[in-house]
């Protein structure tokens, strides 16, 4: 590195610090931009950190979230067999503010206006860019859901999780759980199979007789597919009944029936003892970008998530908008897999697109080369936990996109213990890096 | 960084009184966002939390050659051994560089924080 270039940056950059902290009436006109973070989730979150981390008190930044903590999905199975509480995985913006000097707004976005961001209380946040992280939102009528408001989902962590915790505790012992998958690409691609394994080992210790019926909209495994196959083939045999390719066509939440079809037949699944008895009906509805994202025209007319460039992070549709994390889509490759809808990427994503927003307010480019990665962690057990890892690299000639570099993907080659307690650090780690 | 380290050092910026006002109208150093990549596992600047391996304090040389054994290994059954794949020897010495700036800077990466330090060292080995 080139430390002398360095080193006068950074001297330059800690002028700025001094110029804000002397003279704050100044602060309006010396600040070279402002910009406005809408999630404090994994994407939103890290971008609001990092803008201010790297960009010092240049950058102005405000982080609008619309609940007071964000309660992580990841590491949130393991609340449903007790293994950890919903405090342990619950993170609150104090750092962000105290640390690092983002302004953070409890509200909720709910359109644009010009360079100005709405909020529901009907105040405004003007901005030079916007990034919005609004995370996923459920199409419940691709599957003829009756009664949305009843659909126990615990895809987004919080009450729901307990709830569904709860629900498991209290089930008779017989009884069946009913997890559906959605058609990919949807949040997290372990996490359904992740949530089959810890549903089926508490089952086998705590439910003689349940079993768990996994009615999966893919036409197989969608990610750690050996590691799955012999979770549900061997590890958890017989309490695992997996059924791929699956439509779902109608459900009741409240009275736990589900009707759908498999190689062309129709089946009704009700909490009867001859139709399945159902003891609780987990579904996971096919999912789109978060609301925000379509309220502000981030998303074409008949597609699901917000086409973005993958330098930048930019909207593909309104300029001066990015959109990170999983209500986003980088262009599809033509050959090789895209990034993942995961936490850990949309933290990368985050950092990308930051120092492509910095770069912009210095007048230059984004970063012609860069990369991320994703790690992830999925117990199969109590226990044991697997892990499937990659990186990926922009590449121009592949569609503009970020495509897996071959030698890096791939997943462990079995379930651990060692494993199921790296997964500890590796999430404390992105957690800090997120949210500390 | 903590809070009173942060504190401590807006101070020592702020008493040098220097008016300019160019802010983040500067190239970032290279390297920086490619090793943020590692921060989900390594912590923010490499302070990593738990009994993950921090990058702090190791020399460029000791990195590089760390992350070189593990992308030329045959080994894959690791995830260090599978993300070092991923990437060019020109991009493993940038991270290496990077990091080992830091720590030769006490610094953070930060822009409100850094450029304190006074040891500048050049890449070891
Ligand atoms: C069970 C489960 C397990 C998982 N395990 C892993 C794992 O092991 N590893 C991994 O990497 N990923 C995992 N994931 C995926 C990960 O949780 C998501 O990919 C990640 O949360 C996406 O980050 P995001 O910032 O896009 O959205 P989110 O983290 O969901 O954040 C979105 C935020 O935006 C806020 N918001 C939305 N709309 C508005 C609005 N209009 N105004 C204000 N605020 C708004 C929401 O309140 C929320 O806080 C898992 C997911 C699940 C469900």
């Amino acid at each position: 590195m080139n430390s002398i270039s360095r080193r006068h940056f950074l001297k330059l950059a800690g002028a700025t610090t001094a110029l804000i902290a002397a003279s704050p009436t100044l602060k309006a006109q010396a600040l070279p931009g402002r910009v406005v973070v809408v999630g404090g989730g994994f994407g939103g979150a890290t971008a609001a950190k990092y803008l201010r981390h790297w960009g010092g008190g240049g950058i102005a930044v405000t982080l609008v979230e619309m609940n007071p903590n964000h309660v992580s999905c990841i590491l949130s199975n393991l609340v449903l067999n007790n293994s950890l509480s919903l405090p342990k995985i619950t993170f609150n913006y104090e750092a962000l503010k105290s640390k690092y000097g983002v302004t953070v707004v409890q509200g909720q976005a709910v359109g644009v206006s010009g360079k100005q961001l709405l909020l529901g209380s009907g105040s405004s946040l003007p901005f030079d860019r916007l990034i919005v992280a609004p995370g996923i939102d459920f199409d419940f009528q691709a599957i003829g859901v009756r009664d949305p408001a009843n659909v126990l989902h615990a895809w987004k962590a919080g009450p729901q999780t307990l709830q569904l915790r709860d629900q498991l505790r209290n089930m008779t012992a017989g009884n069946s759980f009913v997890l559906t998958i959605p058609p990919a690409p949807y949040r997290c691609p372990p996490g359904p199979y992740e949530r089959a394994c810890l549903v089926a080992d508490y089952l086998k210790k705590n439910k003689p007789g349940s079993k768990i019926i996994v009615l999966d909209a893919n036409p197989g495994i969608v990610a750690e597919k050996e590691t799955f196959t012999k979770a549900f083939t061997q590890t958890h045999l017989g309490v695992v009944e997996y059924h791929p390719g699956v439509v779902v066509t109608a459900v009741n939440a409240l009275a736990k029936t589900i009707t759908y079809t498999e190689n062309g037949l129709s089946r009704t699944l009700t909490p009867a003892a001859n139709q399945g008895k159902v003891g609780i009906l987990n579904v996971l509805p096919p999912q789109t970008a978060g609301r925000l994202a379509f309220n502000l025209g981030l998303v074409p007319a008949g597609q699901k998530w917000a086409p973005v460039n993958a330098l930048t992070y930019e909207s593909a549709v309104v300029p001066g908008i990015h959109v990170i994390g999983d209500a986003q889509s980088t262009p599809k490759p033509n050959t090789g897999s895209g990034q993942p809808k995961s936490g850990h990427i949309a933290n990368a994503e985050a950092k990308v697109c930051a120092d492509a927003i910095l770069r912009a307010f210095a007048g230059e480019g984004p970063d012609p080369a860069p990369m991320t990665n994703s790690s992830c962690y999925s117990p199969i057990t109590a226990s044991t936990a697997s892990w499937l890892t990659a990186t990926f690299a922009y590449d121009a000639s592949n569609n503009a996109t970020m495509v897996a570099v071959p030698a890096s993907a791939g997943e462990a080659s079995a379930p651990t213990s060692d494993n199921y307690e790296e997964m500890f650090d590796w999430a404390a780690n992105l957690f800090a890096d997120t949210f500390a | 960084m903590t809070i009173s380290n942060y504190h401590a050092i807006t101070l020592i910026i702020t008493s040098l009184g220097l008016g300019i006002s160019s802010g983040a109208s500067a190239a970032p150093p290279p390297g920086r966002l490619l090793a943020s990549q590692c921060a989900q596992c390594h912590g923010t600047d490499g302070r990593a939390v738990g009994d993950m391996d921090s990058l702090r304090g190791e020399s460029a040389g000791e990195i590089y050659d760390e992350l070189q054994e593990m992308k030329y290994s045959a080994k894959t059954n690791d995830i260090m051994h599978r993300q070092a794949k991923g990437y060019t020897d020109q991009q493993l010495w940038l991270i290496a560089t990077y990091y080992a700036g830091l720590s030769n800077r006490g610094g953070s990466g930060s822009n409100t924080a850094a450029g304190t330090g006074d040891h500048e060292e050049d890449d070891d080995d």
